[in-house]
């Protein structure tokens, strides 16, 4: 492990990765999105729940 | 003379307030310094939404001044937890709900310009027959430009446990005790298949993550470059990994033990009669832990009573198939618990005060040990002298059933090792546990050879 790390406030979060996550997802999604509406064209989807997924 | 109340010993790490006790009731005190990310939160009907969606514990203003200090700004009064438990002590699927509930508490609050800043499962609790989150001071104003601050936080404390059981196919929850803080993503990426990076979700979440953190590069200049969709997308991507993760139902060593035992004729109808019969001899009982519970069957008696019960077992499979059950069922007073007996939780955290010992936190007037003896006698070496002294700690009332040697249970647990335990008999047990308890009523379970026991500790 590099030593600087250690004094990392460790709530202090990952920006940087979220930045190129975010950005890999955003293409992702833009592929799925396309997915998902050519689906629809041929069936709906049926609507989500929005509980406490523990109740 | 200013009077300063003493905060609780594991709510030190956020200035935002903390929790005290004041005569037996807790109380959450906000100070000034985070007063405008409060008030909105509340004035924008963020708070009002989560409690009526049961997500977050509600809590009434307190308008009485325990603590005269400066940093004060109000005092709040959650609604009563019973009963604390731990990361540890959850199965797979509390842990798994843990997280869906931290993602649905981010992605409910972001229209409120509201944004969770804390992922830690020690802020999600049982209360009422589920999980909820129960700290109110880790929802600040949402700053649409910032990444979610909390994202290593899930990744490390929620995400990682489930991923390593998912893969590995086995419960994990005592990884949480060694790492209280959260599983590192360095060692949650080692621990992993190779195959798990073949998961979109798991390599950017866990493998990509670890990287980048590793290369030291945790701030970024450019975080303008950040947006509400996609802190979106990224709540989307964790919601849709952690569902689809699973840990298959094992044949675990007691699973199916119900249906094995009810096999031999009337004696799960016969205890029950019994049990049932001697609980309601306790009008004014309010709580219970049955230890060694198993799927819960027995933990239902005092449960339809409105008894608060513990149902703790040392087997993940069972605890989490009870709380699966519950799930369905919506029973409210059966809170399932993992927990060995011959090493229950131990005290954690700073000064070894922040997290309770499972015998600090019991405080049960009824408990119920049920074809539970002869796993800590014979199984863990126990004395009975010592399971008499355990038992008078954590109980006033207890039912406790003993298991004679020839019992078939008790031989195929002696079959494969040497019998050492000449000290266990029913008159040994009696005379160790008449010591600490009178012996309000004796019935042994007809056809079983094995003898129930009413106790009252002296």
């Amino acid at each position: 492990m590099i030593l600087y790390l250690l004094y990392i406030d460790p709530g202090s979060g990952s920006y940087l990765v979220q930045v190129i996550v975010a950005a890999v997802l955003g293409v992702s999604m833009f592929f799925k999105n396309i997915r998902l509406y050519i689906k629809s064209l041929f069936h709906r989807r049926p609507k989500k729940s929005k509980d406490n997924p523990s109740a | 003379m200013s009077i300063i109340v003493a905060k609780h010993l594991s709510s030190y790490r956020d200035p935002s307030g903390f929790i005290f006790e004041k005569e037996g009731t807790i109380y959450r005190q906000v100070n000034k310094i985070f007063r405008e990310h409060f008030d909105h939160f509340i004035n924008s009907g963020c708070y009002r939404e989560l409690t009526q969606k049961g997500l977050l514990v509600s809590h009434e203003v307190v308008h009485e001044n325990f603590d005269d200090s400066e940093v004060r700004y109000c005092t709040l009064k959650p609604e009563k937890i019973n009963f604390i438990s731990y990361p540890y002590e959850w199965s797979f699927d509390m842990l798994k709900d843990a997280a869906l509930l931290t993602l649905q508490l981010v992605r409910e609050s972001i229209p409120f310009g509201i944004i969770l800043k804390d992922a830690t499962p020690y802020n999600i609790q049982w209360h009422e027959g589920r999980l909820i989150f129960i700290d109110t001071l880790s929802f600040e104003k949402y700053d649409e430009t910032k990444p979610w601050i909390a994202y290593r936080q899930f990744c490390e404390c929620l995400l990682g446990p489930l991923l390593l059981m998912h893969y590995n196919k086995s419960p994990l929850h005592e990884l949480s005790l060694s790492y209280p803080d959260g599983i590192p993503l360095t060692v949650t990426k080692k621990l992993l298949p190779a195959k798990s990076r073949l998961s979109l979700h798991t390599f950017l979440h866990i493998f990509l993550h670890a990287g980048v953190s590793a290369k030291g590069q945790h701030t970024n200049k450019n975080e303008s470059s950040f947006s509400k969709q996609k802190l979106l997308n990224l709540i989307s991507s964790l919601e849709t990994l952690v569902k689809k993760l699973n840990l298959p139902q094992q044949t675990s060593t007691w699973s199916g033990y119900y249906g094995e035992a009810s096999q031999r004729i009337n004696y799960l109808d016969e205890k029950k009669k019994i049990i049932g019969r001697w609980i309601e001899r306790l009008p004014g009982c309010k709580t219970c832990a049955d230890l060694g519970a198993n799927e819960g069957a027995f933990s239902q008696l005092p449960a339809v009573l409105n008894i608060r019960t513990i149902a703790a077992d040392f087997d993940p499979g069972c605890i989490n198939s009870l709380y699966i059950q519950l799930k369905k069922s919506g029973e409210k007073n059966i809170q399932p618990l993992i927990l060995d007996l011959a090493n229950p939780s131990p005290a954690t955290g700073f000064n070894n005060e922040e997290r309770k010992s499972f015998l600090q936190r019991m405080d049960s007037e009824l408990v119920l040990a049920l074809a539970l003896i002869h796993h800590l006698a014979i199984g863990k070496n126990v004395p009975l002298d010592m399971i008499a002294n355990f038992f008078s700690r954590i109980s006033q009332h207890l039912i406790i059933e003993f298991i004679p040697k020839e019992d078939e249970k008790i031989q195929l647990m002696l079959k494969s090792r040497k019998d050492i335990f000449d000290q266990y008999n029913e008159k040994n047990f009696e005379q160790y546990f008449t010591r600490l308890f009178t012996i309000e009523s004796k019935e042994p379970i007809e056809g079983s050879g094995r003898i129930l026991y009413f106790m009252k500790r002296r």
